[in-house]
């Protein structure tokens, strides 16, 4: 690929991946193995990364970094609406269950 | 706007059978939602005596709600019918409009007669024995929601004559949408199996949430249809662009962007 | 990630300038991102509220996955994304050769994940971990399922990529960002569906 090679679209892959590999050190904080322990400290960040990636995934994949104002703020709002739905629905069921 | 010859208004029958699917769509949701109470739908979980108990406090609402389908339930052909004209004008083979309207008349038995038949048969003996209360009760429901897969295939092919269409009929939009109502119906497909949670033909997933999407489509796509009858030009090339007179600035702004 | 000063040199020779207003294939197809994703928020809402019910039935069950095996999807997809991307660039400069070997990179990536995703299934259906065994399985097949949906129908939408990358009489670059935005949802949704099943205590 030479002269074309898109040094900014990789450095983006790999910040996703190391992203990626994070959360297995998310789970090993929790002593990973057998004993599995509810911690809704890890269930909050791991939404909240997860939404990290799908933004990232917009904004440099999908291109919206080169869209109009409206895409940009549209799938921004997306985004901030699945945080707060998910995290909603999970406080929910805690408080509820 | 009259046609040549001083004959009426040719859009008249089509507006005709817009009506009548308007009709179609209010009888429906009032007699399946409020009349006869069969949406949403009972629990699955319902054991010989709970239907039992089910079909008493429904009796009068099932019988009257369902003769009024039994006489009315005919208007359903309106929408068929009109989607598969829609289909016609578009720029693609007419092979797609046939197949629709095959499969969804064929669709209409299973998908919602069924729960008709099956539960005006359940009221009409009070004292029937309680399992074959349950057989119907099971029969009716599972009918209704578990026979998507007809509906699934109508929505891809609408879809695919749309994204194919070059006569703009509908917007591109609308064309995923009908993608996101045929993947709601592979949502339905596990209700066969669970008597109860999510993903039952009464769960949060399998009914509530599909009932959203379903009706969200439903209210788009009579919107759609009547768009089309207002641009309808009966030729057989693009349809014309709304004139900015017959709606808003804004509507025709969007028209000529999504274009 | 946002817009900082760096890549904007390598951004003008691979795509349109910053903020130039270029919306990423037919705005339509965003129409279909935003409106799957929130049916999908909706499923996972429902997940998370079941789950936050009956936490130690949910990590019973979640506790027969792996999590490696989770990290190797996401990178699998990761990677398809990143290979429909630099075709849409590729197709953009108009290097037709090397946009067609990107799409072929990212359906191998597609074919990747499919075989890995129905390895995971027969290994917990080989264990008695089905459809129906508990609660957490119903949501684990039926948000992979409906997922793995998704990514055949992304193999039907990347051969018409290809197709209208080969189309050398009406070629459509617009085609081809919408072809890549539906692929991307493919990956974000994993993106969710992974830290929902696999990490998320």
């Amino acid at each position: 690929m030479g002269t074309t090679f898109d040094r900014r679209l990789f450095v983006v892959w790999l910040v996703l991946v190391g992203i990626t590999l994070a959360y297995v050190g998310l789970d090993h904080s929790l002593g990973g193995g057998t004993t599995l322990s509810a911690s809704a400290a890890v269930t909050v960040g791991a939404i909240g990364l997860a939404l990290v990636k799908v933004r990232i995934i917009m904004r440099e994949f999908m291109e919206v970094r080169h869209a109009p104002p409206l895409l940009r703020r549209l799938t921004d709002l997306l985004v901030v609406v699945m945080a707060i739905a998910m995290i909603g629905a999970y406080a929910a069921g805690r408080t509820l269950g | 706007m009259t046609g040549g010859d001083g004959r009426s208004d040719p859009k008249r029958e089509l507006w005709l059978a817009w009506y009548a699917t308007v009709a179609f769509y209010s009888l429906y949701a009032v007699v399946f939602f409020v009349v006869t109470r069969t949406q949403p739908p009972g629990k699955p979980w319902y054991g010989p005596v709970e239907v039992a108990a089910w079909f008493s406090g429904h009796h009068r609402g099932l019988l009257v709600g369902f003769a009024l389908i039994f006489v009315l339930g005919g208007l359903s052909a309106t929408s068929i019918a009109l989607i598969t004209y829609s289909i016609r004008r578009m720029s693609v083979s007419r092979a797609f409009a046939y197949s629709y309207l095959i499969l969804y008349a064929i669709a209409a038995v299973p998908g919602f007669l069924f729960i008709c038949v099956a539960m005006t048969v359940g009221a009409m003996r009070p004292g029937r024995d309680p399992a074959v209360l349950r057989w119907l009760y099971d029969l009716g429901f599972l009918s209704f929601s578990g026979t998507m897969g007809v509906f699934l295939v109508g929505s891809l092919i609408w879809m695919t004559a749309i994204l194919l269409d070059q006569n703009r009929v509908f917007p591109k939009w609308f064309g995923y949408m009908n993608l996101c109502n045929a993947l709601t119906e592979v949502v339905v497909a596990p209700s066969w199996i669970f008597h109860g949670g999510a993903l039952a033909w009464n769960g949060t997933i399998a009914w509530w949430i599909n009932v959203v999407v379903f009706g969200l489509y439903t209210g788009v796509f009579i919107t759609l249809l009547r768009r089309m009858i207002l641009r309808e030009d009966f030729g057989r090339g693009p349809l014309p662009d709304l004139a900015p007179t017959m709606s808003g600035p804004g509507e025709a702004a969007a028209e000529v962007a999504a274009a | 990630m946002t817009s900082a000063g760096g890549g904007t040199a390598v951004a003008a020779a691979t795509g349109p300038a910053t903020g130039s207003g270029h919306v990423p294939g037919q705005p339509d197809m965003w129409f279909f991102v935003v409106f799957e994703s929130l049916i999908f928020t909706s499923y996972f809402c429902v997940y998370l509220f079941h789950r936050a019910r009956h936490e130690g039935a949910f990590l019973q069950g979640q506790s027969h996955l792996v999590l490696w095996l989770g990290v190797l999807d996401t990178v699998v997809l990761l990677t398809s994304s990143w290979a429909v991307a630099r075709c849409v660039q590729h197709a953009r400069a108009g290097r037709h050769r090397p946009a067609l070997r990107a799409a072929v990179l990212t359906a191998a990536c597609g074919l990747a994940f499919l075989a890995l995703k129905l390895v995971e299934w027969a290994r917990l259906i080989h264990m008695g971990r089905t459809f129906t065994s508990s609660e957490f399985f119903q949501f684990y097949f039926f948000l992979t399922g409906i997922h793995l949906v998704h990514l055949l129908i992304g193999f039907v939408v990347l051969g018409v990529l290809v197709r209208r990358l080969s189309d050398r009489e009406r070629p459509s670059q617009q085609a081809v960002e919408t072809c890549a935005t539906y692929w991307h949802t493919v990956d974000f949704f994993w993106v969710l569906i992974f830290a929902l099943l696999y990490v998320v205590r």
